[in-house]
């Protein structure tokens, strides 16, 4: 772990932007990726399956285009566009409102096991020092943090009073573009997200590579166009749902569907559900 | 002859059990009664019993030196079937009795001289028929399980009775063999359930090739319905698993002494708060929990996640080896152990998570945390996992005919039949080389599996439980040959694809 100062070679010029900036930040991982172009991908943690094939398909695209996906590791949306960014092979780095090492301490299950990777292949990066325990007002800081560092956020899912409201507002302070996903009109996750895009705040995202392109990326994204990945994209579904969804007997679907399992395009849920993958 | 008096009792370890000696000595001395011989406390205190037993019969306790030895005396006996034939020899020794019993004695005695059943009689008639003794002198309560198993069970109700036999006073005459039990009516017939068409199907699976069954899905939608509708279509016990089966209850004392064999497959379901002994056995000396009870059927585990982590982890051994055995200081006991496992559980702990009905509310550590109680040893074993989602309105109202269970348990007897062919029981039981020999695949499964594979899906044990699965897909449509369908069948239903 190393402690950057703003004197340092390796500072983020970006965090120049914020007042104060942090000082030291605190990095556990490779500093370097933080000089890539970063996209941060934020939102709920009470996500809908909506949400999270949302974060998967951003994160996937912005890792193929070479961007960082930034987040904030919570639950919810943040680990699933981190997880999403390793699978796609790029790099992520996640905002800590905490001490690295209280956070590693106390991290349990798959986010413990998320941490270690995102060790591995991006950064934790804190403003706070290793050992200081979370609490609920350090977040804030977090959040500016997220914004600063990256070139654009997106807001994946968001519902009214959601914390990544919060990481959009500092991003349009900061000048960095912003995006929201719409959702599905009525649907309460959606609301927050919905509401940035009609105030104008942020401009809507269509497609997955929409904010690698705004940043002067250039997107490679694999589009896969099957009717039974389009089946599956308001949510998981079960084999026979999927079957009567698109008029198939299951015997036909079968093969099809494991085919494309194998392939990654459909994730197994492991309650007999399936799910779109990020590729 | 001299004062020595023999009779023949039985001890029993679990379903273990050992013809026991039971020799009884009675010599000049002060006034003595001792049982050496490894007796547990129940066998110590029958003492008191047979004391006050014989004098209440109308007998004579002899005022001498009485010497009760259980042979062979190196390993412990236990329980209270050993009461009659001690009793009975020292009858015999004092000369009340003037004939040798010439066959197994069991029974405990109440302090009046009247016999009262035992628990296991069933094991120990089998372990005497076993060695060539066809005659089993027991309790009335027990006659029918000593009858049902060929054996000549003369019945009686007291020590007096018994007696009255043997000089010939009154004879008892043999115990009919008892009519068969009624087989229970099944609670579910899968013509009631409507939609499911894939958990029905894992459901048909599992009743055939006996993988075990994992059934996720939010509150009511029908998975305890599910599961209770297995019973109808699991196939027939064959006889020798009709009599492991019972054995095991009547250790168990749950055997309906006028029917004591059992027809119908177990079907236990123990409440989720069940502790570890209730559900592998316990105790001292061990009993037989739900595991052994369910020997043979099923043992349906509803709300999985709601029963302790430590509580699961003990159905390892038995869901990998078929039995289990329990160590405790006295010595352990062996009980089969093979089940089909059926299980249910909510997605998280709201119940709603994938329900397109209702909003869930949980977040996503806490159905990480849920769904983590189950250790992954645990669900490795699990080969078959379906969601069971709720049903939409239109299907509700369908009105097609839909298949009765009678229908499927058909297919269900002949898929058992194939695998019988092939030297094994049921398809989860086949070895590592049965499965390298009976389980041949079709060109498009060959492809599928490697890629499964390569792209390290799936462990070794999972490949070899894919397979099984495959086989017993085939087999139900009465296919050799293991083509890309049974085996995509079979990866979809492993989650494992």
């Amino acid at each position: 772990m190393i402690a950057l100062r703003p004197e340092d070679g390796g500072y983020p010029a970006a965090l120049r932007d914020l007042r104060p900036a942090p000082d030291p930040m605190w990095i556990d991982g490779d500093p370097a990726v933080l000089e890539r172009p970063c996209v941060a991908v934020v939102g709920t943690r009470r996500m809908t399956p909506y949400g999270e094939r949302v974060a998967r398909e951003l994160a996937a695209a912005l890792a193929r285009s070479g961007a960082v996906v930034v987040s904030g590791l919570a639950q919810g949306i943040d680990c699933a566009a981190h997880r999403s960014a390793l699978a796609a092979g790029g790099a992520s780095v996640a905002v800590l409102g905490e001490g690295i090492t209280s956070f590693l301490a106390n991290a349990r299950g798959r986010r413990r096991v998320l941490a270690m990777e995102l060790r591995a292949r991006g950064a934790l990066v804190s403003p706070y020092p290793p050992i200081v325990p979370a609490q609920g007002w350090m977040f804030a800081k977090r959040n500016a943090l997220i914004a600063a560092l990256s070139r654009a956020v997106v807001v994946a899912e968001a519902p009214i009073g959601s914390g990544a409201l919060i990481t959009a507002g500092d991003a349009s302070r900061l000048g960095r573009p912003l995006f929201a996903v719409p959702g599905p009109l009525g649907a309460r996750a959606s609301e927050g997200t919905n509401a940035l895009i009609a105030s104008g705040v942020a401009r809507a995202c269509l497609r997955p590579d929409d904010v690698a392109r705004a940043i002067g990326l250039t997107a490679r994204s694999a589009a896969v166009s099957d009717p039974l990945l389009d089946a599956l994209a308001a949510g998981p579904l079960d084999l026979d749902a999927l079957a009567r969804r698109l008029g198939l007997d299951r015997a036909a679907l079968r093969p099809r569907l494991v085919t494309l399992v194998l392939s990654g395009a459909v994730v197994d849920e492991g309650d007999g559900r399936f799910a779109r993958g990020a590729s | 002859m001299g004062a020595v008096a023999r009779t023949l009792g039985c001890a029993l370890w679990g379903l273990e059990t050992a013809l026991v000696t039971v020799e009884v000595d009675v010599a000049n001395g002060l006034p003595h009664f001792a049982i050496v011989g490894l007796p547990d406390t129940a066998v110590q205190e029958a003492r008191e019993r047979v004391r006050a037993a014989i004098r209440n019969a109308g007998f004579e306790f002899p005022l001498r030196r009485v010497t009760v030895n259980l042979a062979p005396a190196e390993r412990r006996k236990e329980g209270t079937g050993f009461d009659l034939p001690i009793a009975l020899a020292i009858l015999r020794a004092t000369g009340q009795l003037t004939v040798d019993p010439d066959g197994l004695c069991l029974g405990e005695l109440a302090l009046d001289g009247a016999l009262r059943p035992v628990r296991g009689a069933m094991p120990r008639v089998r372990r005497a028929l076993q060695s060539g003794i066809a005659r089993a002198y027991v309790p009335v309560e027990n006659a029918g399980e000593a009858a049902a198993l060929g054996a000549e069970a003369i019945a009686f109700r007291s020590l007096r009775d018994a007696v009255a036999h043997f000089e010939g006073v009154t004879r008892q005459a043999p115990v009919d063999v008892p009519p068969l039990a009624i087989a229970p009516t099944p609670i579910a017939d899968l013509r009631d359930i409507v939609g499911q068409e894939t958990p029905k199907r894992a459901l048909e699976i599992a009743a055939a090739g006996a993988h075990n069954l994992l059934l996720v899905g939010p509150p009511g939608t029908g998975k305890t319905l599910l599961a209770r509708a297995l019973p109808s279509i699991l196939p027939p016990l064959d006889p020798d698993e009709a009599v492991e089966a019972s054995a095991v209850h009547s250790v168990a004392g749950l055997i309906d002494p006028d029917r004591p064999l059992l027809v119908a497959r177990p079907f236990r379901a123990p409440h989720h708060t069940a502790s570890h002994l209730a559900l592998v056995g316990g105790g001292t000396p061990p009993r037989p929990g739900e595991v052994s009870l369910a020997h043979a059927g099923a043992l349906f585990l509803d709300e999985f996640a709601e029963y302790q982590p430590q509580v699961l982890d003990t159905l390892r051994e038995p869901l990998e080896e078929g039995s289990i055995t329990i160590s405790r200081a006295g010595g352990a006991a062996t009980y089969p152990a093979r089940f089909v496992l059926v299980a249910a559980m909510n997605p998280c702990p709201c119940g709603h998570a994938g329900d397109a009905g209702t909003e869930c509310t949980c977040l996503p550590d806490a159905i990480e945390r849920y769904r983590g109680r189950i250790s992954g040893p645990v669900l490795d074993r699990i080969d078959l996992r379906v969601h069971v989602p709720r049903v939409a309105y239109e299907e509700l109202r369908d009105e097609r005919t839909r298949e009765p269970s009678a229908v499927v348990r058909e297919r269900v007897c002949a898929a058992r039949e194939r695998m019988r062919v092939r030297g094994r029981r049921t398809n989860a039981e086949l070895s590592i080389a049965d499965v390298k020999r009976h389980c041949r695949l079709e060109d498009s499964a060959e492809a599928l599996l490697g890629d499964a594979m390569r792209l390290r899906r799936l462990s070794a044990r999972g490949y070899h439980r894919v397979l099984r699965v495959a086989r017993t897909a085939a087999d139900l449509d009465r296919s050799e040959r293991i083509t890309g369908d049974h085996l995509a069948t079979a990866l979809l239903l492993r989650a494992a694809a």
